[in-house]
């Protein structure tokens, strides 16, 4: 029987691609949650010590879901062409320190929120964002995920917090430092910045 | 308090008077022919109709955050050439002018030191000194001051349903929550509040935001957002009240301790910020003009 129903999905799988395509986002936007809601009300980890082993846990959990080539891509844009392929890797890896430490420092400053997934909006072919909303004590904060298919895998690339997108906040940022100074010299504020980051 | 309003009533003038002037001359030149693409940038100012303005180098104005739509060039070989992927997401429109920029930039470093040393200080002895459900209390009593002024930019936007609920909410809120202490329509009716203002009032109906402005202790806004933070204030109980039935200096305390109220609730968040910033008056500015648009469109 239930290879029956297995094989019965394997079926409906091949004949509609285009459901499929649709739901695998929301659900790996849902089980990125989990893992994190998870961290976050794990009993075992309080106070400062259990804090600092939620951040790393929850760093451990973004690496899997978020495509921080992709990221990088966008947020340099044009300018990503100005960075020779050894500095494009090394931006890469700065960023995504930094992101992961800004990060999982917002996401374990909550605790008890509720956290709704609401819906999934196709942005393109291969994008689509979805939408969750986080409940806190006294508002509403929309969060939206922005995922991207490679290889058949959802990756976040973008997160929108109350309409304002990562990507193009640092974007913003990169431009105007790029527009005075050289690929090298922001490598070196990244340096700085994470460096600081990971010794608080 | 009452001469800091005064104090930014007259800068305002002092501001945008040679701004208006500029944008008048400007537009007696000739009009060159405009490319879809500079069209479609212009008509997220249309209070300056003039497209010489921001293309003219010679002008003071600085196009601050996106001149053109921004195009994602992929390098690598993915999605290499298959669609603009900046307009597909909204993006071009998210910039604004910033030719203030030396005034802005000091008033940001004001705020911030402003939060550091005295609004951060007081705001933690308040969260330390009142529990939480107190310190909720008065939080809902504020926010329910703050109903009428969103009622009336719900009717101004057509959204009805809005409008009911924060009529019902502040009926409701300021009866069986006893004077607004509790957010009874919340906890028993579970409606929601919106979050209606009238500068989105004022972008709904088309105004542009012009340019960026940063005010000591409001932060960062734009004439139009400058008028609209003027006008709900001005449909804020306290706004009217206080010169017939309570003190200028009480209603001045009552203002303060709104603000330390508001602040013992997002203790932590402009350090985050700060932290994950690279040029935080950059991150600011492009953060404020992307949340205000989301919440015209919305």
């Amino acid at each position: 029987m239930k290879k029956g129903v297995a094989g019965f999905s394997l079926v409906l799988l091949l004949m509609s691609p285009l459901a499929v395509h649709s739901a695998v986002p929301l659900d790996m936007v849902k089980e990125h949650i989990d893992k994190v809601l998870e961290v976050l009300r794990d009993p075992a980890l309080k106070g400062e010590s259990g804090r600092k082993v939620k951040k790393e846990r929850i760093q451990a959990i973004s690496e899997e879901k978020f495509d921080f080539t992709e990221l990088s891509k966008r947020s340099l844009a044009q300018n990503w062409d100005k960075f020779k392929p050894d500095q494009q890797k090394e931006f890469i890896r700065l960023y995504k320190s930094l992101l992961e430490v800004t990060y999982s420092e917002k996401v374990t400053s909550y605790t008890d929120e509720k956290i709704v997934i609401k819906k999934e909006v196709n942005l393109s072919g291969k994008t689509v964002e979805v939408q969750t909303t986080i409940l806190t004590k006294t508002s509403e904060v929309p969060i939206y995920y922005r995922l991207i298919e490679k290889d058949g895998n959802w990756k976040v690339y973008d997160v929108v917090i109350e309409g304002v997108s990562l990507v193009s906040n640092y974007r913003t940022q990169f431009r105007e430092i790029l527009a005075g100074k050289t690929p090298e010299a922001l490598l070196e504020i990244l340096r700085n910045k994470v460096g600081k980051g990971q010794a608080s | 308090m009452k001469q800091t309003y005064s104090f930014i009533l007259l800068l305002t003038f002092l501001l945008i008077g040679p701004v208006l002037s500029l944008a008048d001359e400007a537009s007696t030149e000739p009009i060159e022919p405009m490319t879809q693409e500079e069209e479609k940038t212009f008509d997220v100012f249309p209070m300056i109709a003039d497209s010489n303005l921001a293309r003219d180098e010679e002008s003071p104005f600085v196009v601050a955050e996106q001149k053109e739509p921004d195009k994602f060039v992929p390098i690598l070989g993915e999605a290499a050439g298959e669609e603009d992927l900046a307009s597909e997401e909204g993006e071009e429109a998210a910039h604004i002018l910033d030719p203030f920029r030396p005034w802005n930039n000091a008033m940001f470093h004001i705020n911030d030191k402003l939060y550091f040393w005295v609004l951060k200080p007081v705001a933690e002895g308040y969260k330390r000194a009142v529990s939480e459900p107190i310190r909720n209390l008065f939080y809902n009593f504020f926010d329910n001051l703050r109903a009428p002024a969103r009622l009336v930019n719900n009717l101004l936007q057509g959204k009805m349903n809005g409008a009911g609920n924060e009529f019902v909410r502040f009926v409701f809120n300021s009866t069986a929550g006893l004077g607004g202490f509790a957010d009874a329509a919340k906890e028993l009716l579970h409606i929601q509040k919106t979050s209606a203002d009238f500068g989105q009032t004022l972008g709904r109906y088309g105004v542009g935001q012009w340019f960026y402005l940063v005010w000591p202790m409001i932060g960062p806004s734009s004439p139009r957002d400058t008028l609209g933070f003027a006008v709900d204030r001005a449909m804020y109980p306290f706004s009217y009240i206080s010169y017939t039935s309570i003190s200028f200096g009480a209603a001045t305390g009552i203002a303060v301790f709104e603000t330390i109220s508001d602040t013992s609730f997002n203790i932590g968040d402009y350090e985050a910020f700060k932290k994950a910033a690279l040029d935080p008056y950059v991150s600011m500015r492009s953060a404020y003009v992307q949340n205000r648009k989301k919440a015209v469109e919305e």
